[in-house]
């Protein structure tokens, strides 16, 4: 098994014990358990789905459904919070397929001179103050002493895997905004997939061995 | 597509995980994930090891007003599956009297070492496929402890097209699903045949053509699954 953050295996404890609860029907421990866990599950969200208002309908879809598999979840085979971002996820690239086939919604917000602007380029109502992809990942690296490791990967490869996991982009959507060919895109997310997956195993082994001594 | 093969599966999962495996062939992957462990066992492994990089998104507090909607919808639905909450009572008790039984069978067996062992409850949870509509409740499943029998009982009676069978699969952990035959509309006995649940740690059910899969093979969409491990 995979090693996990401290913090994200201490937060899945308390989430387990809560999401127990739920699952036989508690409102008071799934009401905790939203508390605890709604504002990770937006952020998830709003980083693929960028329109407020449809990330927190998902939101909404993301928990009525949480309460109804609760009974289901399997402490053993996932942590909680594994669980729930994955659902929320999920939820969310699904919108992202249905707004494919549906007429497009477009923010339109007024700007300071009275006009309305519209958002036309996503990719760039984020950039201003939350942190990139990239930098997410490389965060995520840090935090989890994999810097080292993911250095086996250019720039570019990691910005491929970070914009597809981070901002849900699709193959053909990274290759557009990286401005390079579909099938380059699709190796680089493979290969950085792969290292990630070594790099993991590898620090996993290594904190096995360290507790072993 | 071999979805056995292990590289193959773990390929596909990591797609599935990061998000860049889109349209149908997310939907096919999300329909076969119940019945192939192999597939469910590296989706999951991708999710623990991608997931928690999350961590390092800035939480965002949603608006007052989600957790109030997301509140009321679940009363709506207390409200309306009152009806049918007798049942589920009913349910619940009959879940209560198995309990005891399985004590006293306990008590028994510390006296008897070689008395039967209890019989195994597979709770078969809607897939994402059957979410819509009155499938919303689980369908139990009870494995005889001698394993010769198979009791199913849906909470809810299931809503069918008239042209239309439910299916019961055994999933082995490798190979081909078999057929436990047509699920009967409400409680129902079902025969296992020996070795049938041999290295099997699924049931499935799919929707089939009425009579049940004319090839042998599960042809429609799974709309249960359960785990379990005997």
């Amino acid at each position: 098994m995979v090693k996990t953050p401290a913090d994200w295996s201490e937060r899945s404890r308390d989430l387990s014990r809560l999401l127990a609860r739920a699952g036989v029907g508690d409102r008071a421990a799934f009401a905790t358990l939203y508390e605890r866990t709604s504002s990770h599950l937006l952020a998830v969200v709003l980083r693929i789905q960028r329109d407020r208002a449809q990330a927190e309908d998902i939101l909404q879809e993301v928990y009525v459904n949480v309460w109804r598999a609760a009974s289901s979840f399997d402490a053993a085979q996932s942590q909680p919070l594994t669980w729930l971002t994955s659902i929320a996820r999920n939820r969310a690239i699904d919108s992202l397929r249905r707004g494919q086939t549906q007429p497009q919604l477009r923010t339109i917000s007024p700007t300071i001179d009275g006009r309305e602007s519209v958002d036309d380029d996503v990719y760039d109502t984020v950039a201003d103050e939350s942190p990139g992809p990239l930098d997410l990942l490389s965060r995520a690296a840090d935090a989890r002493a994999l810097a080292a490791c993911m250095d086996q990967l250019s720039a570019s490869q990691r910005q491929s895997v970070a914009l597809a996991f981070f901002q849900g982009l699709s193959h053909a959507e990274v290759a557009e905004q990286l401005r390079q060919p579909l099938g380059t895109v699709k190796s680089w997310v493979r290969r950085s997939l792969m290292t990630l997956k070594s790099c993991l195993e590898t620090a996993g082994q290594r904190e096995a061995r360290a507790q072993g001594d | 597509m071999d979805y056995g093969k292990s590289d193959r599966a773990d390929a596909l999962a990591a797609e599935y995980v990061v998000g860049t495996l889109r349209g149908g062939a997310r939907r096919r992957f999300e329909a076969l994930l119940p019945a192939h462990s192999e597939l469910r066992r590296a989706t999951l492994a991708w999710q623990e090891r991608l997931m928690p990089l999350t961590a390092e998104i800035a939480p965002i507090q949603p608006s007052s007003d989600v957790w109030r909607r997301i509140s009321d919808r679940l009363d709506r639905r207390k409200d309306a599956s009152a009806a049918s909450s007798w049942q589920r009572l009913a349910f619940w008790r009959g879940l209560t009297a198995f309990a005891s039984i399985a004590a006293i069978g306990l008590a028994v067996l510390l006296g008897n070492p070689r008395a039967v062992p209890p019989p195994i409850v597979v709770v078969l949870a809607p897939t994402d496929t059957a979410a819509s509509g009155a499938a919303a409740a689980p369908i139990v499943a009870s494995i005889s402890g001698d394993g010769k029998t198979l009791v199913t009982r849906p909470i809810v009676p299931v809503a069918l097209r008239p042209d239309r069978s439910l299916e019961l699969w055994a999933v082995p952990k490798a190979g081909a699903p078999r057929s436990l035959g047509v699920l009967p509309t409400g409680s129902g006995t079902v025969a296992l045949p020996g070795r049938v649940m041999a290295d099997v740690d699924t049931l499935a059910v799919t929707v089939e053509p009425l009579g049940g899969s004319p090839t042998g093979q599960a042809t429609g969409p799974i709309v249960y699954a359960g785990k379990f491990s005997l």
